[in-house]
This record gives C-alpha cells, structure tokens and sequence, in this order.
C-alpha cells in the first residue's frame, strides 16, 4: 500500500459553496475509505452538463458545499477493509451510478439499474455511514453522484469504480465514464442499428455524438442529425452525420421531414436532448414495421409524452436507456478496449483543455455552448 | 380442377344490408377468381370482435351491403391467372391481412405489416379491379377485409392465404386465422417471456386468454389476468392464468397494485382490451430494467397514450403488435402445427357452435359477452 493509506490526506479539491457562483480550490481533508469503498487519485476529470445542472440547482434542492464532477480517470490510492477487485495503483474510471453484482439489476442481462448503486443526484454522503469524506476545518463537505472528480483525491464505492487497461492514456478515456458511453450505448446497445441502416440522432452535443459515434461503429448508412443550432452541423461532420436537419427551417413537423427523406421513417432514432417534443418527434420518425427509438435526454419533471397509440400498433417500438445500457465495472473496461482496438475515437470529443486551477473556464465555455468536452488536468 | 372453375357460383351467403341489423342468408353470386386471386369454399367460420365493430359502423363511413367475415378455414376451389403456390383442394386459412413477399416489410424479419396487402377496412372492392366479387341480382354486394367469410364461397388475393397441413381439423384451427393468433404471437413473438417470468394480461376476452395461452407455452410462472368483468375469471383458469386482478376492486391505479404484488413490477404485460387507460397501465406496470409492454387492443381513433418520459428512460420497452407480429402465409402454417404437436390447445377457445342460418345467434352472444368463439358451420 501507499504510504499515505489508512490516513487522511490533505489535498486540493474545486469547491462549490453557493449554487451558481464559481467554485473556489481549496484544501480539503479526504478520509481514508471505509469498508467497500476506495480511495482515488485523479489524475483528469471532465465536465458534463449534469455538474453544470445540479451546480445551478435552479429547480431542485441540491446540497453546498459540493465537490461536483463524475466524468474522471485516475488510479487507485487505497482500499478499505473487504474490497478484492481492485488494489492500489490499478488504473480506473470512476462511474456515477454502480454495479454491486448481487440484486435482480444486476443479475440481469439486460438492466444496469442497480438497485443499490443507481443514480442518486440528492444524496450527498456515503452509503455506508451517510457521511462525508470530505471536510474543511472539521466541516463536512457534500459528495455528488458518489464521484466527487473535482479533487485531487476522493473516496467512491468499490462498485462504481471500472478497473481499466493500464496503458489507455487517462486523459482520452477519462470521458467514458459518462456521456461518451451513454451515447455510444443508447446506440450500441439499445438501439442497435444494422449495417446499412439508417439513423436520426436528436441533438448533437456530446451525448449525441457519442450516439453519432456508435451509429459510424454499426456501419449505418445514413445518419440524419437533428438540431435546433445548425453551428453544431459543421463538427457533427467530423463524427460521421450524412444528413442535418434544423426543425426551425421548416413548417411541418419534424417527423415528417424525416419521413419524408426516408421513404416512410429511419430505422432507428436515438434522442439526447431532454426536450419533450424531440421525444416525441423521436419516436414518431421511425418506420412502421421495424422501428426503434431511444430516448436518453432526461426531462424535465413535468414532462408528458404523449403520442396515439396507433404508432405502437403500427410495429414502432419505444425503448429509453441510462448510461447506455452499460453495466459500469462489467462492460466499461471493453469500451476503453474499443478506443484501445482503435474502433472508437475518442480525440474528436475533446475540444479543450485546462489546469485544474483554471476549472472555472469549464463551467464558462459549456454555459456559452461552446465545444465538446473539456478535460481539466489535475497535475 | 372442379367443375365449377371460370363459372360464376351462386350459394348462400350472410350478407348485411343495415348496419346493426340481422344478417340474411341469400343466395348471391360468386364471380370466379382474376389474376393473383383464388376462390375459397368455406366450411368454417367464427366471429371477432372487429366483424362487429364494422357491422356496427358507429362513426365510420358505412359501407353496405356487405359480407363480413375474416376468421375461417377452407379449401381452395379454383385459382386465377398467375398463381402457383396453391391449387384446387388446398386446405386454407384466408387472413384479414397478407403477404406479398416482395415489399420492404415483407423482407423485413421483423414486420408483417406488407405494404400492399397490409388490412385496410376501408376496402370493399378487389385490389385488381376495384371491384367486387360478390353480387346479387347484379348489384354489388361490398367485401370486409379482403375475407368475406361468411358464404359458402369467397374470392381472396392469394397473398392473404395461408396454405396448411391438410391434416389439421378446419373446425378448431379457422380460429387461428385472426384473434387466436394475434394474442398468442403478441406473447411468443413480441413480449418474448422467458421461462419463469411474470405476465400480466389486460383483458381476458379470446385475444387476451391467446396471449395467456403464449405465456403458458412460454413457461411463464406467473400469469396475472386483469379484468374488469369477475365472471371471465373462472374461465381464465383453464388457459393457465394463475392470478386475477380487477382494478375496480382498488382504490389506486392498477400498475400500483400490480407492482406490489410483483416487487417492483411485471417481466412482461400485453395490453388486448383497446382502453387507452388499460394501455398506459400496462406499459407502466412492467419492471423498471427490463420490462416489456405489448400494445395489442386497438384503441379509439381520438385516444392518447401518455406516460412520464422517465418511465421511458428508466429502461422500459413499449412495443406493439398488429395480428401478433404473425406474417400470414409464411408464419401461419407452424402456428397450425403447434396445435397438432399438442403444443398449443386450441379446443379451449370455442364455446359455441350453430350452423350457417343461425349465424346471427353468433352475434347475440358476442353482444350479451357470452363465450369465447362461435364456430359457424357452413354445411348445415
């Protein structure tokens, strides 16, 4: 073990104190981990759109101070009492949501939902001991998504940690751990398109050219990207999009432009906004017969969607994913295999880069729209 | 070929002059089958519950007179121009709906809804020629989906004829020719239970007891019926239902209390009654993780399926069927030889039986909810 376990470790950590305001580096204190859970050093960690929402906090209730961030790669420092799996120094990527291998989620081939391990945004302590590992000055400071990647160490369960190939460089696949793999899944995965097929991607920032990504993997043939900011079209190339589509450049709906431009619908569809009609429109794009959509976007709570029913009798089949569909420590590593293989790439996702003091220039280009991903290098 | 092939043949038919009027047997005139058609003698029909919708005719166009018709077994008696897979003597089942084998849907793996023959209840008339088949006294009398089953002879287009095993008794396997199937291959084809799942079935009419009937073959462990009417419950029973729920006996919504009776939900649901309420309770019954809901029941054309969006991504599958995702001429004939493997048990479903004049007692039963199926037999 390293010299440091069974200590706490003093280190620098990206703090929100408010909701909106920008976070603040400071030194913090990290526990040593308990039983099943790990301690680890990151070494990049990225920001996703989710951060940004519960950093805001505008419609729900949201605990400060925060360490946010769960998009990372880093090694393993320690381990607490009854974790096997892993040791220290095994190279990781840490995943917002879990794995423990026991419940019927798990269990099954198809679900990742675990029931002790799924996404819980509220929660702001361990499982364990409901308590932080995090503190300043004997204060608790609150984790997020049990990741906490905004800090030079943190403390996750053993069963959201996917142990990786050692030799996938950590500053690409740090983005694996969440909206590459929802997207790249909710494809892959879920929706499965054929060789030849065709495919509609709703929404082209990063989750949905993850969803671009699988569709080039699956050998589509035509990928129609839909997009309400047609600046988006000239980067979706790069992904492999044959086809764009702005909504607002036309009177009818959606759907019936694809329809239109597809003979009767595409094969597949695969929805990475949240907006309620893109859902919809999702959905009522595929062809009767054979069609399949995938919704991935999360709403917002009020949301309905709301169709005729006659689209299910028509043979169109409905599916929705989280995270792709992905069991975190079973099917991550083979992900990172993908881009290993040099099947996947991941390079045309990440756009910028910045120390880790410089964090706060993240938060600014994903509130202007700017670029894919930005990797913050903690070193 | 027999002796009345290229003749016009006049027998009896059940023809409806009236919407929601008795049907009365004549005798009309049956012209001989064009290019890609053929000329069915009809031994055995039963009815659905769509023949009595289209009979109703509330708030459709009407279209009369009419033969209405489409669940049946017979044998080909003569063919038109252009078709080989079938000759004289073939033991058939005609479908409401067909399969051209060259159309993207037809080629498809997946979908049985072919673009050129897929149903249309509009459609009185033959494909070929816009024109009937059927006359009496030489006024045209309207076919129902492409069908028309109840005379002694029909014309069809070959694509919506199932040839089967000429083995298999015509008096128990007509059914399979429409509701039977639809249910079953809703369960077999589309909800796909595994081997000791839960299924939970909505509505317990022929559709929904054929879509528990799949359950049963599929080696579901448990088979929960809801209905609203108690008294189908005991027949339930004997298509291997193991449990019943009647939403009218609680004060919360259906999927609550189907999700508490299963930890968190079914494996699989298949929707047969056509309520868009049973149909939402029905997707939001299944398991978070892996559920399947199947949509069979057709609902009214002004209904809206609703649901949280979160249901969605919370990896539920929300699928459909059309005449359980069976293609008629290739799939049919392997669900005719389940029933003759004893696979699939098919003496369950016909409660009723009366000869050809008393067709309309076929429909009093139907409307008082009486029984399952109604044999019709047309010797007699």
């Amino acid at each position: 073990m390293s010299s440091t376990a069974g200590q706490v470790i003093k280190c620098k950590a990206a703090v929100a104190w408010e909701p909106g305001k920008p976070l603040v580096i400071e030194e913090v204190e990290v526990a040593p981990p308990q039983k099943m859970e790990v301690r680890l050093k990151i070494l990049f960690t990225s920001l996703c759109h989710t951060d940004v929402y519960f950093w805001e906090a505008k419609a729900q209730d949201s605990v400060f101070p925060r360490i946010l961030g769960h998009e990372a790669a880093g090694i393993v420092e320690s381990v607490g009492e009854g974790v096997t799996e892993l040791v220290p120094g095994d190279h990781v990527l840490p995943v917002f949501m879990g794995e423990c291998r026991e419940c019927a989620h798990c269990k099954s081939e198809v679900s990742n939902m675990c029931s002790l391990l799924r996404i819980n945004t509220e929660r702001g302590v361990m499982i364990s001991d409901e308590k932080t590992r995090f503190s300043i000055n004997g204060k608790p400071i609150y984790h997020f998504l049990g990741t906490s990647t905004f800090s030079e160490y943190t403390v996750v369960h053993v069963g959201c940690v996917a142990k990786i190939n050692p030799l996938a460089p950590l500053d690409k696949v740090c983005v694996v751990s969440c909206g590459i793999s929802t997207g790249l899944g909710a494809t892959l995965n879920v929706a499965k398109p054929a060789k030849g097929s065709s495919v509609a991607v709703f929404g082209l920032g990063a989750v949905g050219l993850g969803a671009v990504e699988g569709a080039r993997l699956a050998g589509a043939s035509r990928i129609i990207g839909v997009d309400l900011n047609s600046a988006r079209f000239e980067q979706a190339k790069k992904f492999g999009v044959t086809e764009f589509v702005n909504p607002k450049d036309y009177d009818k709906p959606v759907q019936e432009v694809i329809a239109e431009m597809t003979d009767g619908g595409v094969d597949r569809s695969v929805e990475c906004t949240g907006n309620i009609n893109a859902m919809i429109s999702a959905f009522e794009c595929v062809h009767d017969g054979w069609g399949v959509a995938v919704l991935v976007g999360v709403p917002h709570k009020d949301a309905v969607f709301k169709t005729h029913p006659v689209n299910f009798l028509n043979e169109r089949t409905l599916k929705g994913t989280f995270f792709g569909n992905y069991k975190p420590r079973s099917d991550l590593p083979s992900v990172v295999e993908m881009y290993m293989k040099k099947e996947l790439e991941l390079e045309k996702f990440i756009t910028h880069e910045v120390p880790f003091a410089e964090i706060n220039k993240a938060f600014e280009l994903m509130l202007k729209g700017e670029g894919l991903r930005c990797i913050i290098r903690m070193e | 070929m027999s002796s009345t092939q290229g003749h016009v043949i006049k027998c009896k038919a059940a023809v409806s002059w009236e919407a929601g009027k008795p049907l009365v047997i004549e005798e009309v005139e049956v012209a001989p089958p064009q290019k890609m058609e053929v000329r069915l003698k009809i031994l055995f029909t039963s009815l659905c519950h769509t023949d009595v919708y289209f009979w109703e005719a509330k708030g459709q166009t009407p279209l009369f007179p009419r033969i209405f018709g489409h669940e049946a077994g017979g044998i080909v008696e003569s063919v038109g121009e252009g078709v080989t897979e079938l000759q004289p003597g073939d033991h058939v089942l005609p479908v409401f709906t067909g399969e051209c084998k060259e159309c993207r849907h037809c080629k498809s793996s997946e979908s049985n809804m072919c673009d050129l023959l897929r149903i249309n209840t509009d459609r009185g008339v033959m494909i070929g020629d816009g024109k009937t088949r059927f006359s009496k006294d030489g006024k045209p009398i309207y076919h129902f989906l492409g069908t028309s089953t109840f005379s002694e002879y029909t014309v069809v287009h070959v694509g919506c004829v199932a040839k089967i095993n000429p083995a298999a008794p015509l008096d128990k396997v007509c059914v399979l020719s429409c509701g039977i199937s639809t249910g079953l291959g809703a369960t077999l084809n589309v909800a796909k239970p595994t081997k000791g799942s839960t299924v939970a079935v909505f509505g317990l009419g022929a559709v929904g007891l054929a879509a528990a009937e799949g359950a049963r073959i599929a080696g579901a462990s448990r088979i929960i019926g809801i209905d609203l009417n108690p008294s189908r419950f005991d027949e339930a029973k004997k298509f291997g239902v193991t449990e019943f729920v009647n939403p009218k006996d609680h004060d919360k919504p259906i999927q609550q209390v189907l999700a508490e009776m299963t930890d968190g939900g079914v494996d699989r649901s298949v929707e047969c009654t056509g309520n868009v309420n049973a149909m939402i309770s029905a997707f939001e019954c299944v398991h978070d993780g892996w559920g399947v809901a199947v949509l069979v029941g057709v609902p009214n054309k002004d209904d809206a399926f609703k649901t949280h969006p979160v249901n969605v991504l919370n990896e539920r599958t929300l699928k459909g069927t059309f005449f359980g995702n069976y293609k008629p001429r290739s799939d049919i004939p392997g669900v005719v030889e389940k029933y003759m493997s004893k696979e699939l048990e098919l003496e369950k479903f016909v409660t009723h039986r009366v000869g050809f004049s008393e067709i309309n007692k076929a429909f009093e039963l139907m409307m008082k909810g009486e029984g399952l199926r109604c044999i019709i037999s047309m010797d007699s």
